[in-house]
């Protein structure tokens, strides 16, 4: 084989490293990417079809495989074997890691829905956060482009909320269930809109990816990749162009500078061998995850960069943003005993509640500033550890009454958008360091009132549509006690925000960061707020969008 | 390794049995012939009232299937199974009392539930250590309540005598009498539980009507005809026919 040389590290290989490699290698740049985790195939790991009852405690949650045993996560999860993290006394926040090749791209829901010209502009309309460098305009060209790669289910609604994609982009959506017609129905009585959630599944062929066969639950990761993630997409395209190497096991520890403050490489520590190894390139981009990636730069420190790398502005960990979380669910009794049919669908959301206040905010109807949307849990799913039901006595009547509750409920999970605040940020704790000798995140994470005031007004309305189904529920519970914790939506971001001053911010609208020309960073860090709509698609279009201007400055010989 | 454990997990039976006998003399011989459904509460409080048993549980210290296990083949045997043989039956008794077979339908002894429930409260995991506590005192303080009012364990109890102490456990609502609602909480975790296991076999999953993980060629069809009726039904009823989805 010949030497393979190559231009530029990608450090991570999930939604953001692996759309780096991917875009750069297409270009016909070489790329040597980087995970910390080990190599994963989906092909011959996914669990298709195994049921609950075949796996140990029928599926359900454990601390190993925190959200199931079937879920695709590898050595991963809120906690790490023997590479901890530490959080401020008055904090609680959670860390998810996956170390496997592709990441968390392997397990997650998937709902890609795009940011709006609301969600880019915030801080001009109500003055909080910051704004992001570019107009939606500017990146829409780029959802476009990611949506028709990656493949992406759903409809052009017309709502203020979902801005629409060219023709013949989306893919068909799936029929909506009965619960979802029923929520639909609550909501209309109620002027708030449903509508097709917007899903990276396959409902129609790509490349070498089946179709959607509709079973078997997507966060076990798709052998047949119909689901999208990066191990069955754009790491193997990017590897057909023999322009991709990839080296597992490779936990980064610090990016290295010379003398004159340029980046010249990473050193990591190999997994097997516990030794360290140092690696050169021309540029290094980081895409190791928000956190992950604004603490090897707070690790690298050096005489010129001694708060570590680009961090002159201070920013870098700071800005923690998580989506807020919160459910409400409820026995819907109409829904008792219902007739059955195939429910599993493409296993997540047909329908769902996008935010549909931003003309009541204009109004200054509400009293909070930013969106959420409803994610709406039901259905006759597999059965699992946990049955529904009153539960009483016993024999052929508890029987029955576990039947007739069987797809009775249905739930709201609040997704949320989150302003940054001074509370919440990460830092290096010294005095923690994991197996590999590197300094562990310390957290520091909370709420502010705009999230709790947010998270009030969700309940209420979750509660409204709920009793509009018939459902009996009482007191919901206060805003304070409801809300998620920091990190468990695992949606965080903002740790090396985008601007457009290097005084405020550690990147360029490019994820070039001001102190240093070649060192670049394409995750979810870069975004400068952090829109309810779930950040994968976006940190995948910015990093299409930031790798191919990168290509084209390795070309000009900018770099 | 079972004898071994077993003596680790358990105090000495004898030492269980003499209180129980001191017990069994505060409460008085009326026990054994008094009982059925929903006494009242100075009856129950004969039988019920006093006893809970003491056991001395060693935690579980196997270790879990890690964060890598295979998930194709998931591990039949993931960790020691820990329930004793009268254990075992016991838990099999009562999970056929709460879901007996019904025709064709067999019961959740015959699609092996004890198995799961053993692997369950043999798991080291923190909710399955905690249901291990609660799930083996359910079933010691159920042999201790049947040696009270039946002088035997409940194994060796007619169906009738197993019926009249399960009639007093077996509700956990406003109703239960104080001297019940421990041992009512405790046995609605065992039932959930059975409820769970059994659902999760074929069978049950047959029985409670799941109908999915199947491949479908094509495009995924929607409700049926039927539950789509059943829909337009309950728009009717709850006043949202007029509000009806339409795409």
């Amino acid at each position: 084989m010949p030497a393979f040389r190559h231009e530029v590290l990608v450090v991570g290989s999930g939604a953001g490293g692996a759309m780096a490699a991917y875009t750069l290698a297409k270009a016909g740049h070489k790329v040597l990417m980087l995970e910390a985790g080990r190599d994963y195939d989906p092909k011959t790991e996914t669990p298709m079809f195994q049921t609950n009852g075949e796996a140990p405690l029928m599926g359900a949650s454990t601390r190993d495989k925190n959200f199931g045993f079937y879920d695709a996560t590898v050595d991963g999860g809120w906690q790490v074997p023997h590479e901890p993290y530490t959080t401020a006394s008055n904090s609680e926040f959670l860390w998810w890691r996956a170390r496997m090749l592709g990441g968390r791209t392997n397990h997650w829901g998937r709902y890609s829905l795009r940011f709006s010209e609301h969600d880019f502009k915030g801080k001009s309309r109500d003055g909080l956060g910051a704004d992001w460098p570019f107009e939606y305009q500017d990146i829409a060209p780029w959802y476009d482009k990611t949506e028709e790669l990656v493949g992406v289910c759903g409809t052009n609604t017309g709502l203020d909320d979902m801005p629409p994609s060219p023709e013949g982009i989306l893919q068909p959506p799936p029929q909506p269930r009965i619960p979802e017609l029923l929520v639909a129905a609550a909501a209309k009585k109620h002027g708030i809109p449903v509508a097709p959630m917007h899903r990276a599944v396959l409902t129609r062929p790509k490349d070498d990816r089946a179709a959607c066969f509709y079973a078997t639950p997507c966060g076990r990761g798709c052998s047949i990749g119909a689901a999208f993630q990066t191990t069955t997409s754009l790491i193997p395209m990017a590897r057909a162009t023999g322009n991709l190497q990839v080296i597992t096991q490779a936990m980064v520890k610090s990016v290295d500078v010379d003398d004159n403050g340029r980046v010249v490489g990473v050193t990591y520590v190999d997994k097997h061998s516990v030794e360290e190894h140092k690696l050169t390139a021309r540029v290094v981009i980081l895409a190791a995850s928000a956190c992950e990636s604004a603490r090897i730069l707070l690790n690298s420190k050096s005489r010129k960069f001694p708060k570590g790398l680009a961090n002159s502005s201070g920013q870098v960990g700071r800005n923690l943003m998580d989506s807020t979380g919160a459910y409400l669910g409820a026995l819907i009794p109409a829904l008792k005993g219902r007739p059955r049919y195939n429910e599993d669908g493409h296993t997540a959301n047909h329908l769902f509640i996008p935010w549909w206040g931003h003309k009541m905010q204009e109004k200054g109807d509400l009293d909070f500033p930013r969106g959420y949307h409803f994610e709406i849990s039901n259905g006759f799913s597999q059965p699992g550890a946990w049955v529904g039901g009153n539960l009483q006595g016993y024999g052929p009547a508890l029987k029955q009454d576990v039947r007739d509750h069987y797809g009775a409920y249905v739930g709201f999970a609040l997704r949320g958008e989150m302003l940054p605040n001074p509370g919440a940020y990460m830092e290096i704790d010294d005095k923690v360091q994991d197996k590999w000798g590197i300094p562990v995140p310390k957290f520091h994470f909370r709420w502010s009132e705009n999230e709790l005031r947010q998270v009030e007004h969700g309940l209420k309305t979750a509660r409204l549509l709920l009793e509009t189904m018939g459902a009996t529920v009482g007191d919901v519970p206060a805003a304070e006690k409801a809300i998620s914790k920091g990190g468990e939506i695992i949606h965080e971001v903002g740790t090396t925000r985008m601007g457009s001053s290097a005084s405020d911010s550690v990147t360029n609208q490019w994820g070039q960061t001001w102190d240093c020309d070649n060192l670049f960073v394409m995750d979810g860090g870069v975004f400068a707020s952090n829109p309810h709509k779930n950040c994968t698609l976006t940190i995948m279009t910015l990093t299409m969008r930031n790798a191919t201007w990168l290509a084209g400055q390795l070309d000009k010989g900018m770099l | 390794m079972t004898e071994q454990q077993h003596s680790h997990h358990y105090q000495s039976g004898m030492t269980r049995r003499e209180s129980l006998k001191w017990l069994g003399l505060l409460v008085a011989s009326s026990t054994v012939s008094m009982v059925s459904g929903c006494g009242d509460w100075t009856h129950t409080a004969q039988s019920g009232a006093g006893h809970w048993p003491d056991l001395k549980l060693a935690p579980i210290t196997a270790r879990g299937y890690g964060q890598d296990p295979n998930l194709l083949i998931p591990p039949e045997s993931p960790w020691p199974k820990t329930l004793t043989a009268a254990q075992l039956e016991l838990v099999a008794i009562l999970s056929d009392i709460i879901v007996p077979r019904e025709g064709s339908v067999p019961s959740a002894s015959q699609v092996h539930v004890p198995d799961v429930i053993d692997e369950w409260v043999s798991a080291p995991y923190s909710v399955q250590q905690q249901d291990r506590v609660t799930l083996l005192h359910a079933l010691a303080w159920i042999d201790d309540e049947a040696t009270l009012r039946f002088n035997a364990n409940f194994a060796a109890l007619d169906p009738q005598q197993q019926l009249a102490i399960v009639d007093d456990i077996a509700y956990d609502n406003e109703h239960t009498a104080e001297p019940f609602r421990q041992i009512a909480g405790a046995f609605g975790r065992l039932r959930s539980l059975v409820l769970a296991a059994f659902f999760c076999s074929p069978v049950g999953t047959r029985d409670i009507g799941y109908m999915g993980n199947v491949p479908i060629a094509g495009d995924y069809p929607g409700p049926s005809d039927e539950a789509r009726a059943h829909l337009e039904e309950v728009l009717a009823d709850l006043g949202l026919s007029d509000c009806a989805y339409s795409g």
